[in-house]
């Protein structure tokens, strides 16, 4: 069957809508969600033919409702043939008026709250969320996150098993839950963000669009809640990343570190819209941990050259990140700023610090090999990224710092080779 | 994150497994292998037929050789796996602490690479 991208698009803007009059109506998550999916892969194959009916919306609560009901008369047959079960009333599901406008927004919201509540884990949370509120199917999440489908079907109804068991309600949550709750949503955005980008090219490319996804999403929220600085924050801090997308790998998937990325190839647009929203955010909403690494995307994407980098006020940004953040990644990061500010000496001592909290961690290893190639010392410098590429579970990774720590190998010195030619051979090698 | 969890066999293992009290460990086995089903972190599992049955290959300037039994001389031996996706590599560790042949032999929990990466 080809697939419709626009059918598709639209389908996917209607599930929350959709799904969330159904569960307003009639209670019954679970069910409201299979039958919405059922109506789906039902417009899925007829509207492409048939064409998109008029009132899309109406179209899908109808057969989904009719699901509904169809289910609702096979549970009650099963039950009547069991025991001897009286009629219950009889079962109304009729589709109702056009939707009230107001409540397109608020229902994807509440949703967005239930499918990330703390009682689900964090897998059953993204899966959950990428069906329910993306509107993707369990085979395309599946196919995502490299699992079986089975497996996805599994974390999917365990989590709807949940919602149930748990009695969590369609509404929004209480008021002095609602700042809590919001952050795990936008965690599992985040989540579903970074398992997209970091897939690299080939077989990933599946997995890849769920960064198109989880913008998607943080938009459709943003446009809910536009006052909240951590959302905006969140969105801001995915197309600043996302911009430079294109340039991160090479064709054959390896990866290209942020000071020898192409920046010809960064997304302009994007870099424009992610650094317009951060910086409304900061102006006038209380800072938040995602503005900040927004912002200091900000300032990587808005420099025209990896020289021009304004480190001075990077470092300032981490160091405020760290002072609400707490994670031993932020000071690994400020280390690396403070390297470039103030030498990399200075970066290596505050890495000491890190010992305990990320020992045995590969990207403490790589840091270290990093600042101490910045510092001269390649002996080091090569066992270090030797030790990171071992840690490291990443094939690209792994490959990126094996070819590290190779460069840093003896160079062979002919009569005229001085350390300069060595590195700019590297750097060619690179680029090839 | 994901796993495979490697379950060693041994003749310890053999003989609890086939003799008496045999049954519980199977039951053991088949509730933990719910559980995982259950919470969506099995990704897969086979078990091994016996290393009796294992043929190791060996190609040398372009000549293969074909040697009965397993490659690793060791008492004990690979009896089959188990691939898990979980949040943690403690949870990999607490499900291989459960698998009854960690008791017996050993069970061995080695993440599994992954194709993506973030620069660095």
């Amino acid at each position: 069957m080809k697939k419709n991208v626009r059918v598709e698009g639209l389908l996917r803007e209607m599930v929350p809508r959709v799904l969330g009059a159904l569960v307003r109506r009639h209670g019954r998550f679970d069910e409201c969600e299979d039958a919405v999916q059922e109506a789906l892969v039902a417009a899925a194959i007829q509207w492409p033919d048939q064409g998109v009916p008029e009132n899309p919306w109406g179209w899908l609560i109808t057969v989904a409702s009719r699901r509904l009901t169809d289910r609702a008369r096979s549970e009650v047959a099963r039950r009547r043939r069991e025991k001897a079960a009286p009629l219950p009333e009889e079962v109304s599901l009729a589709s109702g008026p056009d939707e009230e406008p107001a409540q397109k927004e608020d229902d994807m919201l509440t949703l967005l709250f239930m499918c990330c509540h703390p009682a689900l884990s964090a897998a059953s949370q993204v899966a959950l969320t990428l069906r329910a509120v993306g509107g993707l199917r369990t085979a395309e999440i599946a196919r995502a996150f490299l699992v079986p489908e089975a497996t996805m079907a599994q974390r999917i109804s365990r989590a709807k098993q949940s919602i149930k068991t748990s009695g969590i309600p369609f509404r929004m949550p209480p008021e002095e839950e609602r700042a809590d709750q919001l952050r795990a949503v936008l965690h599992v955005l985040y989540l579903i963000f970074n398992e997209g980008y970091t897939a690299t090219s080939g077989p990933d490319l599946e997995r890849a669009e769920l960064t198109g996804e989880a913008i998607r999403l943080a938009r459709t929220l943003h446009r809910s809640l536009p006052e909240d600085g951590e959302v905006t924050g969140l969105l801001a801090l995915m197309l600043l990343t996302d911009a430079r997308r294109p340039a991160r790998t090479r064709p054959d998937g390896a990866l290209v570190p942020l000071t020898e990325q192409d920046r010809n190839l960064w997304d302009r647009k994007s870099i424009r819209e992610g650094a317009e929203l951060v910086a409304d955010a900061l102006s006038r909403a209380p800072i938040g941990s995602y503005q900040l690494q927004a912002a200091i995307a900000a300032v990587h994407d808005e420099a025209a050259r990896a020289e021009d980098t304004d480190w001075p006020q990077i470092l300032t940004l981490y160091g405020i990140l760290e002072r609400i953040s707490d994670n031993p990644m932020v000071t690994l990061n400020r280390a690396v700023a403070l390297a470039m500010v103030r030498g990399p000496r200075t970066g290596l001592d505050l890495l000491e610090t890190l010992d305990g909290r990320l020992t045995g961690h590969h990207r403490l290893d790589a840091v270290r090999a990093h600042l101490l190639e910045l510092d001269g010392d390649h002996t080091a410098a090569r066992s270090g990224y030797q030790t990171a590429a071992r840690r490291t579970t990443s094939l690209p990774e792994r490959r990126y710092l094996e070819a590290q720590a190779a460069s840093l190998a003896e160079p062979w010195r002919g009569p005229d080779a001085s350390v300069e030619d060595h590195r700019g051979a590297r750097r060619e090698r690179r680029k090839t | 994150m994901k796993y495979v969890l490697l379950i060693y066999d041994n003749p310890e293992t053999r003989e609890a497994f086939f003799g008496e009290g045999g049954d519980e460990l199977m039951g053991e086995m088949d509730a933990l292998m719910k559980e995982l089903t259950e919470s969506g972190e099995l990704v897969g599992t086979e078990a091994l037929a016996d290393p009796y049955n294992t043929k190791t290959v060996r190609v040398r300037d372009g000549v293969p050789a074909i040697t009965d039994g397993p490659f690793a001389e060791a008492k004990e031996h690979l009896g089959g796996y188990l691939v898990v996706d979980c949040e943690s590599p403690e949870r990999a560790i607490e499900i291989a602490a459960r698998w009854p042949n960690a008791r017996f032999c050993a069970m061995e929990v080695r993440p599994i690479m992954d194709e993506a990466g973030t620069e660095m």
